[in-house]
């Protein structure tokens, strides 16, 4: 469970995010739209400690991300937009590295690792320095370490970037299989489609704040008003 | 397409270099302090020095520039061995050359731009360093202020640039040799050439047996001395500086004006070689590079476990265990890092073998009081050197990946220890090392009495430890993620302040010893019983003075831990 609670950041004179007040339940998949530079990724960092809010609150699973930082960050899994790497670490070892982070127990990790790369198909190159991998082998190994701990809240930043089909439907059924597991997701993406097809609630983002915030459900209703698309309704929330 | 590429560079350097906030502001004032205190310090130790050597010594002006050529030889070596490993980055590892080829320009131009960056970028704190001391060289013979702007402009600049041109040429030819028998083993013979090389340099023009030799030819030293100056050294640029240093001391310009003019024209065409050599191979040494491993292969066997494999099981906490494992794989699976450490650590064995056969044989108090502070200093400077290059950047060099660290459930603190015990055990176990052996002969000297070697390992121990801190605390405050070139993340403006910081903190504790060091020398030379309390309350102090500043850094570096990243 995710709860920001009059978030606001500002940089310099800059507001990049503007009290910003949500809720994202256990177990639902939440899908964080918004034009370019509109806060997502801002937002993003804040909830898994990568920046500090200016005001307000973040809670995830209970822990307050500012007061109780490791509690909070043990039950995140983080996918960030650009998948850097260590890149003079092989990815098997960028697992176990991860894996002791979060202080996975060794026997554990082996069979988790295994049992991964299999899922993701990566056995191929998984011992290859990370140097050498494509975007979209970044992007693999990038999410398959972040499920190596079980979290309980996965977030995730343009998930689809660089990868081919295929890696794109293992990404995308390995998101939706943790969704009915009942982990809760925030999924911060361009591709509408992509939100449409995964997401139970969505939210859209403008200028730092939310414009726009409700239910599939509710999305089609909107999406009546207009011709039908997903992209009216979007282009109709973020109009400058 | 040069002009205009090198107009954009500028224009970038400028936004960047002078924003208008406040911290930049408050940053390049303090960098502009202690700028200002390191060139003045220079300038006043090349004009003291120059004066206690041809007054106070009156060490001949011929022998004299034949120290400054020595200096030279070491100053031109140490430019060239430092251009060969940065010109390694700049010119095949960096992203710029990469979205440079996919344009429109010729080969040349970006070898041209890369290296006039990497000379010019690399070289702003020798260039300020080798002014000052030009200017407390030249005030000393009463020089006009624009003659030393000359003699740096068309001596000491084309000097530094000959070094880095060859520098250039040598590390082609590397590229050349490395895609055909493998980079390891054109890396080993070309540091056994430069030690050879610089085994014959001094083996020909040894400091001690030309000062042994020269005794013989009291007072005509000069003339003796320009005699036997041997052939090979007079064909060496450093030769070239002294040589035009010592005549135009001497007021004779028509012999002076040759050595310059010889300078001039080899750097000249030793740029025109590297020009052609770039125009005919470095785009070719460039594709080379993509293919050339500069360590182990980069695929591993996953069946075969090494000693710091991360499957294998450990005794220390699981965080603790892979960010040690994830330091010392990541540092010697990089090139530049560990060769940088390996000619560090022979550097500073040369140094301790050197000095550990120091003879001081004369019973002379100043010699024996300047001797122990200049090792002091020496050693001190060395282990910041150290710290400098392999501590400073280790927080800047976790890059754009610090995410994975800053996002686990770990404390900074954690992360910042880790970093710090493996860069302290590393300076430490050389500073501990270069301390005992620079109070060797000193040792001997006074019938083994231990006490100054004691005062050595303790003085190490803060030395190390303070150093370490100031630079992992300040290299965090300075990180620039995106860089991901140590040698660079080592020479940035943030890098020299704080080498600056570390020589005044060195400065302090020399000002700390000198008074218990003289008195303990004279207590030796005359037999007196020496006080422990003189030596106590200054270590005491050094211990105080060393912990408040480690604790600086260490708060520093956390806090710098905790920015938005």
């Amino acid at each position: 469970m995710i709860e920001l609670k009059n978030v606001t950041k500002r940089f310099g004179n800059f507001t990049a995010v503007d009290n910003l007040s949500l809720t994202i339940p256990q177990g639902e998949f939440f899908g964080f739209l918004g034009p370019n530079g509109a806060g997502k990724t801002t937002t993003i960092k804040m909830i898994v400690g990568l920046f500090t809010p200016t005001s307000g609150d973040i809670i995830v699973n209970g822990y307050d991300i500012l007061t109780h930082p490791i509690e909070a960050k043990q039950s995140i899994g983080y996918v960030p937009d650009i998948p850097f790497l260590y890149e003079k670490l092989t990815g098997r070892e960028f697992f176990y590295f991860i894996g002791g982070l979060f202080r996975i127990p060794k026997t554990l990790l082996h069979d988790r690792i295994a049992e991964l790369i299999d899922h993701f198909e990566i056995g191929s190159w998984v011992d290859k320095r990370t140097e050498d991998y494509s975007q979209g082998m970044k992007q693999r190994t990038t999410i398959a370490a972040a499920l190596l701990h079980h979290p309980k809240t996965i977030i995730i930043d343009e998930p689809m970037i660089g990868l081919d089909p295929r890696s794109a439907k293992i990404v995308r059924e390995t998101l939706r299989l943790q969704s009915k597991n009942g982990v809760s997701i925030l999924m911060s993406t361009h591709s509408l489609s992509f939100a449409e097809e995964l997401c139970d609630r969505f939210g859209i983002i403008n200028n730092g704040r939310l414009v726009w915030c409700d239910t599939r459900e509710q999305l089609q209703i909107h999406k009546a008003r207009y011709d039908g698309k997903f992209e009216s309704v979007f282009l109709e929330m973020t109009k400058q | 397409m040069l002009i205009h590429i090198l107009r954009y560079k500028f224009l970038s350097y400028i936004k960047t270099t002078f924003d208008r906030r406040l911290v930049t502001i408050v940053r390049g004032v303090g960098s502009l302090f202690v700028f200002g205190g390191f060139a003045y310090a220079a300038y006043y130790f090349a004009s003291e020095a120059t004066r206690f050597m041809l007054d106070h010594t009156r060490t001949g002006l011929y022998l004299f520039h034949t120290f400054i050529s020595m200096m030279l030889f070491v100053f031109f070596i140490a430019v060239n061995l430092g251009n060969v490993i940065v010109s390694y980055s700049t010119l095949y590892r960096s992203m710029e050359v990469s979205f440079l080829l996919t344009k429109p320009i010729s080969f040349t131009s970006i070898f041209v731009l890369k290296f006039l960056d990497n000379f010019f970028y690399s070289s702003t704190t020798l260039f300020l360093g080798a002014f000052m001391m030009l200017l407390g060289y030249g005030n000393y013979f009463g020089y006009p202020l624009y003659y030393l702007a000359g003699v740096m402009l068309f001596v000491l600049v084309p000097f530094m640039f000959l070094s880095a041109c060859l520098a250039v040429l040598i590390l082609m030819a590397i590229m050349k040799l490395a895609g055909r028998i493998g980079f390891r083993k054109v890396i080993a013979g070309l540091f056994m050439i430069y030690f050879f090389f610089i085994y014959i340099f001094f083996d020909s023009s040894n400091p001690m047996r030309l000062v042994e030799r020269l005794n013989r030819f009291f007072p005509n030293m000069d003339t003796y001395l320009i005699q036997s100056t041997p052939e090979f050294l007079r064909y060496l640029p450093n030769q070239w500086v002294a040589e035009f240093l010592y005549y135009s001391a001497r007021g004779e310009m028509m012999n002076a004006l040759p050595y310059a003019a010889i300078l001039l024209f080899v750097t000249a065409a030793a740029f025109s070689v590297c020009l052609y050599v770039a125009h005919r191979f470095y785009y070719r040494s460039w594709l080379v590079s993509l293919h050339v491993r500069p360590t182990v292969q980069a695929h591993t066997d996953p069946a075969r476990k090494h000693f710091f494999d991360f499957r294998s099981q450990s005794s220390f906490s699981s965080q603790i265990e892979v960010l040690l494992k994830k330091e010392v794989l990541t540092f010697f699976r990089e090139a530049s890092q560990w060769i940088h450490l390996v000619v560090m650590i022979i550097l500073t064995i040369l140094f301790s073998v050197s000095v550990s056969n120091l003879n001081l044989r004369s019973h002379v108090f100043d010699m024996h009081l300047i001797t122990y502070l200049v090792l002091f200093a020496f050693g001190g400077f060395m282990v910041g050197s150290l710290a400098l290059r392999f501590v400073f950047p280790l927080i800047g060099l976790e890059g754009q990946a610090f995410w994975t660290l800053r996002t686990s459930p770990i404390k900074e603190s954690k992360i910042f220890l880790v970093k710090f015990f493996m860069g302290f055990l590393i300076v430490f176990i050389l500073a501990e090392y270069i301390a005992i052996s620079s109070n060797i002969p000193f040792i001997k000297i006074i019938e083994k009495k231990p006490l100054l070697l004691w005062f050595g390992i303790f003085s190490a121990f803060w030395i190390s430890l303070t150093t370490v801190a100031l630079n992992l605390g300040f290299g965090g405050y300075f990180a620039n993620y995106f860089e991901r070139n140590p040698i660079r993340a080592a020479s940035t403006q943030g890098a020299t302040l704080t080498f600056l910081i570390t020589i005044i903190y060195l400065i302090v504790l020399v000002v700390l010893v000198f008074v218990p060091i003289s008195a303990y020398f004279t207590a030796v030379f005359r037999f007196q019983y020496f006080p422990m309390k003189l030596i106590v309350l200054p270590g005491a102090l050094i211990a105080v003075f060393s912990y408040l500043l480690s604790t600086f850094g260490f708060i520093t570096g956390l806090r710098s831990m905790r920015r938005d990243f």
